[in-house]
C-alpha cells in the first residue's frame, strides 16, 4: 500500500525536466559529447544551468506556460562524471552498475551476438569516451541545429568533442516501426500534476522510483544517494539505447504465422469464421490473423487498443480506454505478450515481493523513415530510447533479465523471451496463444526483431549537482 | 657396436627417465614443492583475476533457472555462545524467513549451516542473483539484519535496507567461487594485465589445470560446477504450479 503522505519535498527547479513529465515535441536530436577540456566543459555547464552565456539553459521540472520553442537536458556517463573531475570518493558512491556502464553489463541484460557491444555502431564502439548524452526536442529540424549549434559553438566547443548525432522523430504521431501506436501510458507519481491526466488502475508511483534521495515503492528501501548530497540527490539513472528493428522480419514473421494458422483448427478457435469482418469491411482472414498476433505478441492492437479491454477486434463497438485496465486471465493478453511482460501490473506474479517495483519512465522517438511493406529497403531504423528510473540494477535490469528476458515472472512462459524485444534465436524462440478452450497455439521459430547497435547508462544529475560539478576545480 | 644394440641400451634407459619424471608428482617432496613452492611462486608470477563468487551470467534460459549460493560468513564471536546466538537469529525469526520465501517466490530451497565458526547461508534460486537478494531484503531486511551484527564485517551493512547495493555487493563477495562446468572456460580467466582469451582466439589447453590452480590458489573455497540438478531448467514456480501448491 503506498502512502499518499510520502516525503515528496522535491523542488521542481532543481529537477532535469522529460523525467516526470514528458515534452511531447515531434523532434529529438541526441548528441553524443566527449569531454576534451574539463575546465571549458565546467564553465559550459555554468552557463546552462543559469541561462547565461551562449549554452543553452537546461529545462527544468517546472510547469510552463507557453511551450518554450525547445527543450535542452544532459544525461552524464561513469565516464564523464570522471572526465568532468568529479573526485574519487564521489565517484565510488555511485551504483556498481552505473560505474560499469551499459557495455559490461550486456550479458546480464541479453545484449548478445548481434546486439552484443563489441558490434555497436560508434562511438558507442568506444564508451570509454562517450561522457555526456545531451539532447534538444523540438517541433523543427532547425530548431535543433540552432541548439546543436549552441553545443558546439563556443566554450562548448573547447570543451566538448561531438562523437555523434542521433535524430528521432514522430513520423506519425504516436506510432513507432512495426506500426503500433506507443507512448500511451507512463508511471504517474504521488503528489505531482499529472497533465495527462488519463485514467489507469494503476497505483501512483512514489517518486522515488524515478528521483534519487525519496521512498521508492520496495517496502522501506531507499536506493543509495551518491555523495554528496548536492551532486546524488534529486537525479535519476538513464538507459540510454538504440534499437534497431528489423521490419520486414516483423511483417515476413507475421505472413508466416498467419499462413500456418490459416487452414487449421486452432486458428479457427483465435479467429471463428467470420470475424474478419470485425476488422474492417474488406479484411481478410489471413491480414486479420496477422493483427490479431501483431497484438498477442505486443499486448496492444497496433492502433493502441489495449488487448485486455477489446479481445476480439482493434475497432470495438464502444471506445475504450488505453490505459484504465488491469490483466486478468490470459486468454484476452498472454501473460507472455511484451507489454504484459515488462509491466504485469497488478496481476499475480511469482515475485510477489517485486511487483509494481519495476517501473520505468520510458521516453522514445523513431529513428529512420517509415516502413513501407509494399517496398522493402535496407535503410536502418528504430527507436531511441531512454529508460528512466532511479535504481539501473533494481528497475531497468531487473525487467529486462528476470522479466523481458527469461519470463520468471509467471511460470507459463518461463523459459521464454518477449517476442518482440527479446534475445530471441529462430531455432529456440517460443511464444504461447492461450485460447478459450484451454488449448494453446504455440508460436515458434521468429527470430530477433530488434538488436541493439548503442547505448550508455547516464545520470540525469539534478541542477544543483551540475551546479556543484560545474564549480568543482582541479 | 650396432646401431640395433645401441638402441636397446637407449630404450630402457629411457623408460625409466619416464618413469622417473612420473613418479615424482607422487614423492611427498615434489607434492610439498609444488603446494608450497611452485604454486605461490607462479601466482607472484603471472596473478590471475580473483574470479567473483556466484553463478556466471549466461543467457540461455535454462541456465538462468536453478542457480546456487554459498555464503560463507566467518562468525564474530567464534565461541560456541557465538554459534548459538547465530543459531538464535535464526530459530526466532523462522515464520518471517517461511513468509519471505513465499513472497520472493524463486527459491527451492535455502538452509543455516554453522560450519568452524562460519553462518553459512546456502539456497538455490531462479533468475539474476542481484534481485534475488533485493527481494529478499525486501521482506527480510530485519531477519538479515540480526544476522549480519553477528559476522565479521557486517555492521557496516545495517540497516541493509538502507545500503542495499552495498549489501549486494558484499553478499556476492562472500559467495562462493564456483568452477565452470565447462574446463576451457578457465582459460577466459586472463592474468592480471593482460587480455582474457578472446572468442576466435586459439586457447593452449595445455593451461587449463594450471588456470584452475591458480584460481583456486586465489579462491580457497569453490563449489564443484554449477550445481547438479535434478531437473535442469525448471524453476521453483514452474514445480509449484504442477504440484497445485500455488506460487
Amino acid at each position: 500500500m503506498i502512502e499518499t503522505d510520502r516525503d515528496n519535498s522535491f523542488d521542481p527547479k532543481c529537477v532535469q525536466g522529460n523525467i516526470l513529465r514528458g515534452y511531447h515535441y515531434a523532434r529529438v536530436r541526441h548528441l553524443v559529447l566527449e569531454v576534451v577540456n574539463a575546465a571549458l566543459a565546467r564553465r559550459w555547464l555554468s552557463q546552462a544551468t543559469d541561462g547565461s552565456g551562449a549554452a543553452p539553459a537546461i529545462t527544468t521540472e517546472e510547469e510552463w506556460l507557453i511551450k518554450p520553442a525547445s527543450c535542452f537536458n544532459l544525461g552524464f556517463t561513469y565516464d564523464g562524471l570522471k572526465a568532468l573531475g568529479v573526485p574519487n570518493a564521489s565517484l565510488a558512491s555511485f551504483a556498481p552498475e552505473f560505474k560499469a556502464g551499459i557495455a559490461r553489463r550486456a550479458v546480464k541484460i541479453n545484449d548478445v551476438g548481434e546486439s552484443a557491444p563489441e558490434n555497436w555502431a560508434s562511438p558507442f564502439d568506444t564508451p570509454d569516451r562517450v561522457h555526456i548524452i545531451a539532447s534538444v526536442y523540438a517541433e523543427e529540424l532547425e530548431e535543433l541545429d540552432r541548439v546543436e549549434r549552441q553545443v558546439a559553438d563556443g566554450l562548448g566547443g573547447d570543451g566538448f568533442a561531438i562523437l555523434g548525432r542521433h535524430d528521432g522523430w514522430n513520423f506519425d504521431t504516436d506510432h513507432v516501426h512495426f506500426g503500433y501506436r506507443d507512448s500511451m501510458s507512463q508511471p504517474r507519481f504521488v503528489g505531482v500534476h499529472d497533465s495527462d491526466s488519463y485514467p489507469d488502475k494503476q497505483p501512483l508511483v512514489p517518486i522515488g522510483s524515478m528521483l534519487i534521495g525519496y521512498p521508492t515503492e520496495y517496502q522501506n528501501i531507499r536506493y543509495a544517494v551518491p555523495q554528496p548530497d548536492a551532486l546524488g540527490r534529486d537525479g535519476a539513472f538513464n538507459a540510454f539505447r538504440i534499437l534497431k528493428q528489423d521490419c520486414a522480419a516483423f511483417e515476413r514473421y507475421l505472413d508466416m504465422a498467419a499462413d500456418s494458422l490459416l487452414d487449421d483448427q486452432l486458428g479457427e478457435e483465435l479467429l471463428p469464421v467470420g470475424d474478419e469482418a470485425k476488422f474492417g469491411p474488406d479484411t481478410s482472414r489471413h491480414a486479420a490473423l496477422r493483427e490479431i498476433i501483431a497484438a498477442k505478441m505486443c499486448g496492444r492492437w497496433r492502433n493502441g487498443v489495449p488487448l485486455e479491454l477489446s479481445p476480439d477486434t482493434p475497432c470495438p463497438p464502444e471506445p475504450v480506454s488505453p490505459t484504465d485496465y488491469d490483466y486478468g486471465d490470459d486468454v484476452r493478453c498472454p501473460f507472455g505478450s511484451h507489454m504484459r511482460r515488462c509491466n504485469p501490473r497488478g496481476s499475480t506474479i511469482v515475485q510477489r515481493a517485486a511487483r509494481h517495483t519495476r517501473r520505468l519512465v520510458r521516453r522514445g522517438y523513431p529513428y529512420g523513415g517509415r516502413y513501407d511493406p509494399g517496398k522493402p529497403d535496407d535503410e536502418e531504423r528504430g527507436l531511441l530510447g531512454n529508460f528512466i528510473c532511479a535504481s539501473l540494477a533494481g528497475q531497468f535490469e531487473a525487467m529486462m533479465c528476470d522479466w523481458l528476458n527469461l519470463g520468471l515472472q509467471d511460470p507459463r512462459i518461463t523459459g521464454s523471451n518477449d517476442p518482440l524485444l527479446g534475445a530471441n534465436e529462430a531455432e529456440t524462440s517460443w511464444f504461447a496463444i492461450p485460447l478459450k478452450s484451454g488449448r494453446v497455439i504455440k508460436l515458434r521459430g521468429f527470430p530477433r526483431f530488434v538488436t541493439v547497435r548503442g547505448g550508455a547508462y547516464t545520470f540525469l544529475a539534478s541542477i544543483p549537482a551540475i551546479r556543484y560539478i560545474a564549480n568543482l576545480e582541479r | 657396436m650396432s646401431v640395433r644394440r645401441r638402441m636397446n641400451q637407449l630404450v630402457p634407459r629411457r623408460a625409466s627417465l619416464n618413469d622417473l619424471v612420473n613418479s615424482m608428482s607422487k614423492s611427498r617432496l615434489f607434492g610439498w614443492l609444488a603446494g608450497h613452492v611452485l604454486v605461490p611462486y607462479w601466482a607472484r608470477k603471472t596473478p590471475v583475476h580473483k574470479q567473483p563468487g556466484g553463478a556466471r551470467a549466461t543467457v540461455q534460459p535454462g541456465d538462468n533457472v536453478q542457480r546456487m549460493m554459498n555464503l560463507i560468513l566467518p562468525l564474530k564471536d567464534k565461541t560456541a555462545v557465538g554459534r548459538a546466538k547465530a543459531a538464535m537469529a535464526i530459530a526466532s525469526n523462522l515464520d518471517e524467513i517461511y513468509a519471505g520465501l513465499d513472497n520472493v517466490g524463486t527459491v527451492h530451497f535455502a538452509r543455516f549451516v554453522i560450519i568452524e565458526n562460519n553462518m553459512c547461508m546456502i539456497s538455490c534460486y531462479d533468475g539474476d542473483f542481484s534481485n534475488y537478494i533485493r527481494d529478499f531484503v525486501a521482506q527480510l531486511g530485519t531477519v538479515f539484519d540480526s544476522v549480519i551484527a553477528l559476522i565479521e564485517d557486517g555492521e557496516a551493512m545495517i540497516p541493509t535496507r538502507d545500503n542495499i547495493d552495498t549489501f549486494i555487493n558484499w553478499v556476492h563477495d562472500r559467495d562462493v567461487y564456483q568452477i565452470p562446468d565447462t574446463a576451457t572456460e578457465l582459460l577466459h580467466y586472463g592474468t592480471i594485465g593482460q587480455p582474457a582469451v578472446k572468442s576466435g582466439e586459439v586457447a593452449d589447453l595445455r593451461l587449463i589445470a594450471r588456470a584452475l590452480i591458480l584460481q583456486l590458489h586465489a579462491n580457497p573455497n569453490a563449489l564443484l560446477g554449477s550445481g547438479y540438478r535434478g531437473y535442469p531448467g525448471i524453476s521453483a514456480a514452474r514445480i509449484r504450479d504442477k504440484m497445485g501448491f500455488g506460487w
